[in-house]
């Protein structure tokens, strides 16, 4: 019978050397999807098309259905890395699916997935023992696992990046954002479908919005047309009924913390990090930039304290919290966060909820996207549906 | 065609490209690229030569600049130490240029020719050792990763406010932060992969194995057609040079 383990702890406690550890100690090489891109997809291929050429077994008979949630054929000449986060696990999945491996191991890449796909995906893995197949995950939101799988509960030993976001925002100065109005907005990517059409919305600040939707539906997209990362192919942005248009001026309304932390990084240090940042913005008089004593003050809080030593030194789950950093110091009106709860243990969870609460009572804009139902409810907010190449304001949560 | 023809025939052009001494040389050379783009690429020829002047064209404009503008005389002129004039650089750039144009042209007209196969079947498909289609993968990859790394880095910065999406003078004083960002970036993702993914995996021998899969089509007639005709006009071409 296959073993299949959920490798469970606290952030910090040794999850993912635990994890490295079984498949460095397998006999056979074992499928891995890290918590990112660049650890979830080969690297190799141009298109879709030849990632999955890559994994299919061409000797070794595969004993499992394949698992397809995404049209994968259809997309084929895409490039892997233009995918959503989403998207991306689903494509390695489907890859796993039509490889040879015995063996998977799974670090903290199905908190990326909406509901459904990530039902889809656990069942897939869950099935895993049929085909002999191996399994090893690591999943902040999967308390109860399926009751024939083991798991092994890692304690933090010592205290490492202890993390007090709502300690953090206490001290954040109450301001009040400007009304973000979103008039016609039609977007679509390059040789690409129509990601949004005629969007016509009103956010109002001191209000905390769920960014809802299916993986590959447009939420990313969204964040990136508020950053002036991308231009809307029509429509107007308008801020208390000023026009908006960051794609040519700037960004000067938004801060972002991304998906992914290292997507956001402006320099190799925070120091350097911070320092650019100032420069960046400074000279707009529209922003307050906080002290670097705040920003030191909040960067202990976040649990990192060696602004000299290089980002990339820093376990993944530091960076993550380190990306709020910028966002939470409350030097923009409206501050976004981009699944920020990925591959944070429930304390955390629970902790950054309550700051993004307070944000919000200081009469901040928050616009956050996640996949995780019980931190959406523990921030009193309203929800912004993405389909169909729309975005449809519900009612609270 | 198939791909290992065209694939020698682009060889055979850039060869007679980079050995072509005149400028009828190269006025053959153009001439055999016109007939491959008009039987082979077709519609789509417009294209590549577009490509291929968007690539060239920055060269050009800095050649022009440093060779015209600031030393004023051709190569040829410096080595045979007489004074030189600004029309002779002119004519000296204008020839490396074109060269230039062809090679990336037939490159193009290539790439174009098999844009219905993915990179890795075109690959699949030469008739080459496994360590050289190897090469041929990690190269792409490598250049889809600076890609990559130029994307993700230009969000930050735009996020950040250190860079505007637009050509702008703050670009100019801050491009500098971006060239940095890329690179960083680039390494990370490298690092990230090499160090996780690949150990786990063994992925480059799974990629061993799909480069072995299946048998290299020999050549076609198109081929026997068009490899003969390129041969014979870089022949022409060594013997005018």
């Amino acid at each position: 019978m296959a073993r299949r383990e959920l490798i469970a702890g606290p952030n910090f406690s040794g999850r993912s050397a635990a994890l490295r550890a079984r498949l460095d100690a397998a006999r056979q090489p074992s499928f891995f999807i890290g918590p990112y891109a660049e650890a979830a997809l080969s690297g190799l291929s141009s298109t879709v098309t030849d990632e999955i050429a890559i994994y299919r077994a061409t000797g070794t008979p595969v004993r499992r259905t394949a698992f397809t949630p995404l049209d994968f054929a259809g997309c084929g000449a895409r490039k892997p890395q233009t995918l959503s986060g989403g998207e991306q696990v689903l494509l390695a999945l489907h890859c796993f699916s039509q490889s040879a491996f015995g063996a998977i191991a799974i670090d903290t890449a199905l908190e990326q997935l909406d509901a459904a796909h990530r039902n889809a995906a656990l069942d897939f893995v869950n099935r895993s023992d049929e085909r002999g197949c191996d399994v090893a995950l690591i999943d902040n939101r999967l308390t109860r696992p399926p009751h024939d799988w083991s798991v092994t509960t890692l304690a933090a030993e010592t205290p490492a990046f202890a993390c007090d976001p709502a300690g953090f925002v206490a001290n954040v100065e109450p301001r009040r954002a400007r009304s973000l109005t979103i008039r016609g907005l039609d977007f679509r990517y390059p040789n690409g479908a129509d990601v949004f059409r005629g969007v016509e919305l009103t956010l109002e600040p001191g209000q905390a919005y769920r960014l809802f939707g299916a993986n590959g539906a447009g939420k990313t997209t969204l964040l990136k047309l508020l950053v002036g990362v991308l231009a809307p192919s029509r429509g107007t942005l308008l801020l208390d009924g000023v026009d908006y248009a960051p794609w040519r001026h700037g960004n000067a309304a938004f801060a972002l913390a991304t998906q992914n932390p290292d997507h956001q990084w402006c320099g190799a240090t925070l120091r350097e990090d911070i320092a650019r940042r100032r420069a960046g913005l400074g000279r707009r008089r529209e922003i307050v930039f906080p002290s670097d004593q705040r920003l030191t003050e909040g960067a202990n809080k976040l649990g990192i304290t060696a602004f000299d030593q290089h980002l990339y030194e820093l376990p993944l789950a530091a960076r993550k919290r380190l990306s709020w950093l910028w966002p939470l110091s409350g030097v923009m009106p409206w501050l976004m966060f981009d699944e920020p709860t990925i591959g944070q243990d429930g304390e955390t969870r629970a902790q950054l909820a309550a700051a993004l609460t307070q944000l919000g009572g200081l009469g901040h804009g928050v616009v956050f996207v996640t996949h995780d139902d019980d931190f959406a409810c523990r921030v009193p907010h309203r929800v912004l549906s993405i389909a169909d190449q729309g975005i449809t304001a519900g009612r609270g949560g | 065609m198939t791909p290992n023809g065209a694939a020698l025939f682009a060889l055979i052009v850039v060869i007679g490209a980079v050995a072509a001494s005149s400028l009828a040389g190269l006025a053959i050379l153009a001439g055999l690229l016109a007939a491959m783009a008009a039987f082979e690429v077709r519609e789509r020829a417009h294209r590549a030569l577009l490509r291929a002047v968007m690539v060239v064209l920055p060269l050009a404009a800095f050649m022009a600049l440093v060779w015209v503008g600031i030393v004023g005389r051709s190569a040829a002129e410096i080595a045979a130490g007489t004074p030189g004039t600004r029309q002779a650089a002119a004519l000296y750039v204008g020839f490396i240029c074109l060269r230039l144009l062809l090679v990336v042209l037939a490159i193009q007209l290539v790439v174009l020719r098999f844009d219905r196969l993915t990179p890795l079947q075109f690959v699949c498909a030469l008739r080459l050792p496994i360590m050289a289609k190897r090469l041929l993968v990690l190269t792409l990859s490598l250049i889809e990763t600076l890609r990559h790394a130029i994307d993700r880095a230009r969000t930050a910065l735009v996020a950040a406010g250190l860079v505007t999406r637009r050509p702008s003078l703050r670009n100019v004083t801050t491009g500098w932060v971006l060239v940095q960002t890329v690179w960083l970036t680039a390494v990370t993702i490298v690092v990230g992969r090499m160090r996780d993914k690949w150990p786990a995996e063994q992925t480059l021998a799974l990629l061993d194995d799909t480069l072995d899969a299946g048998e290299p089509l020999p050549l076609s007639t198109d081929d026997r057609i068009w490899l003969p005709v390129a041969l014979s006009a870089t022949l022409v071409v060594l013997g005018a040079g």
